[in-house]
């Protein structure tokens, strides 16, 4: 049975005035109560993806739902909670007065003040104006904000930004703790380890389109997944042999080495057919491909990796 | 829209720049409209000279005049401070990025706008009311502490008194509003205002109004209808600054109920199509 989605896009679109194409027919699936990370490099696309579901843009075609209606309508953003790019607020008002204006435009009792200032331990603070705070401050007043409306989907971008260490360990605490609650949230990031330790599923965008979408592992697995290093003496022998029993395509030479990608479970008998050719082996090893050089290989070639991994 | 609304007031009510607004307007209005002029006038300096004797133009401050003296300085400082508090209202969200927190929350732009119109226009009644009633209370002071007698205005003089000072204020104010949303630049929204007012407006306005062509252009720009109602209020002497309105009254309030609308309707649709943020 197909799962509820709370984010859903096709074909969306955005260019700006200025010519620049910032997001290319961005065919987005965000499932409701999951934690999805939009993982792009700087420039990719995210910002403005986000912009455009929070209604804040308005898209050159395609079209988007959030929470089951047209992003930016009242329907939309009642059940949406978002913090686009900066935390954006009065710096003349302190932050509960900050969020007592926030409160006024959502219609929310301001009795949710304090349970949220209190979620993201600002408590303290929340006398002193907006303008004396710091970025992580900053950034945990916005996620507040967002948090305001008690909303079913949370669209955040770069929430552990500016955050020290102790704050982005809090601030993963703060999302599994959403996730647990049933929440969807959708957060941007281009920090990979972010990512892996906080999202049931990534998509990664690169130049507005997106090039793949799936969990951490299924990325890993599409983009070569585990290699099998081996260290071989005489390297050509061992390549010619490998090749005729793997295939060409699985095999590929490296700084010295043979990468082979296969099922690592082949290892011995790899191993076995080497000794038995009379081929030395040095090192065979199991490398673990990291979502860093996945990253870089989807974000390198966008136009290559559109087929993305789908769920 | 209410939600919007109460949102506005709170945001208003704390911020610093709207009071500093309003007590520099009631200063100019009572300091520079009252209590100079009635102290310069009641021992003019040797070298004063004026068609009317100072014996006479000090009625200007008392109560028979307390409309037409109240409106003369609106269609200069008071439209330029009534610019600003506008061009603040609105070019402030786009400077701080507000305005995309605004938008997230649950009202659409056009609620959100239109909350912000109606605090506005709550803020021009009030300034109105407070700039009438501390004239009036002024007006009374001096013509006691003079020892004259002078009557009080007609209620339907001071209404419509009222009703003009409340349109003029809120013309202005919805100028600095649009300017705010149009440039989406606090700068450039108050300083295009400013230069408007007292470039266009006063400068030419007053230099080349007689000229023709020129003359039938400043017909239709919204100070110099102001001015013409204003000078409808007339005082109970002749005045030796009076000089002939190029539009009459009626055509006055037309004008700038044109003006108001216009604004209102220009902003709300930029404010509704424009996208926020990105390049």
């Amino acid at each position: 049975m197909a799962q509820a989605l709370a984010v859903e896009t096709h074909g969306l679109t955005k260019r700006y005035s200025t010519g620049v194409l910032a997001v290319d027919h961005l065919d987005l699936r965000v499932r409701t109560g999951e934690v999805y990370g939009f993982l792009g490099p700087n420039g990719a696309g995210k910002t403005t993806t986000l912009r455009l579901l929070s209604g804040l843009l308005h898209p050159s075609s395609g079209s988007a739902m959030v929470a089951g209606a047209v992003p930016g309508s009242p329907a939309s953003l009642a059940h949406l909670g978002a913090m686009v790019e900066t935390p954006a607020f009065y710096p003349y008002l302190s932050g509960r007065d900050n969020l007592r204006v926030v409160a006024r435009y959502a219609n929310v009792s301001p009795a949710r003040i304090e349970p949220v200032l209190q979620q993201v331990d600002l408590t303290d603070r929340a006398r002193h104006k907006f303008r004396t705070y710091s970025t992580g401050m900053k950034q945990r007043l916005g996620v507040a904000a967002a948090l305001l409306k008690d909303p079913d989907l949370l669209i955040l971008d770069e929430p552990t930004s500016g955050l020290d260490p102790q704050g982005t360990v809090e601030m993963r605490a703060l999302i599994g703790d959403l996730r647990r609650e049933g929440r969807t949230v959708l957060l941007s990031s281009h920090l990979l380890n972010e990512v892996e330790l906080t999202c049931d599923r990534v998509g990664v965008i690169a130049k507005g389109k997106l090039v793949a979408e799936g969990t951490v592992d299924e990325l890993r697995a599409r983009n070569g997944g585990r290699t099998l290093r081996i260290r071989a003496t005489p390297l050509e022998q061992a390549q010619r042999l490998l090749a005729s029993f793997l295939g060409p395509e699985q095999l590929r030479v490296a700084d010295g080495t043979l990468l082979l990608t296969v099922d690592p479970a082949q290892a011995a008998s790899i191993n076995r057919r080497l000794v038995s050719d009379g081929i030395d082996v040095s090192e065979l090893r199991v490398d673990e491909q990291s979502l860093e050089s996945v990253f870089l290989q989807l974000t390198e070639t966008p136009n290559q990796g559109g087929d993305g991994v789908k769920p | 829209m209410i939600a919007s609304l109460r949102a506005e007031t709170l945001k208003a009510r704390k911020r610093w720049a709207n009071w500093i607004l309003f007590g520099v307007l009631m200063l100019i209005l009572l300091l520079f409209g009252y209590i100079l002029t009635y102290v310069i006038l009641k021992h003019p300096p040797a070298n004063f000279r004026s068609p009317v004797p100072a014996g006479v133009l000090i009625r200007a401050v008392f109560p028979e005049n307390l409309v037409a003296n109240v409106l003369s300085p609106m269609t200069s400082i008071g439209a330029a401070i009534m610019i600003i508090l506008g061009g603040l209202s609105t070019a402030s969200e786009y400077g701080w990025l507000t305005v995309q927190t605004i938008l997230i929350q649950k009202p659409g732009r056009i609620a959100v706008l239109l909350g912000k119109l109606a605090n506005l226009a709550i803020i021009t009644f009030l300034v109105s009311v407070t700039a009438l009633a501390s004239a009036a209370l002024a007006s009374y002071v001096l013509v006691s502490i003079d020892g004259s007698s002078s009557a009080w205005p007609s209620t339907s003089t001071l209404l419509k008194g009222f009703g003009a000072l409340w349109l003029e204020l809120a013309v202005w104010t919805a100028f600095g509003m649009f300017l705010g949303i149009a440039f989406r630049s606090t700068a450039a929204a108050i300083g295009g205002g400013l230069i408007y007012l007292f470039v266009l407006e006063a400068l030419i306005a007053q230099l080349l109004r007689d000229t023709p062509g020129i003359k039938e252009f400043l017909k239709f720009l919204p100070g110099v209808n102001a001015g013409a109602i204003n000078a409808s209020f007339r005082l109970t002497f002749r005045s030796p600054n009076a000089i002939t309105q190029l539009v009459d009254a009626t055509r006055g309030w037309i004008t700038l109920l044109i003006y108001l609308v216009f604004f209102t309707i220009t902003a709300l649709v930029i404010f509704q199509d424009r996208d926020v943020g990105g390049s």
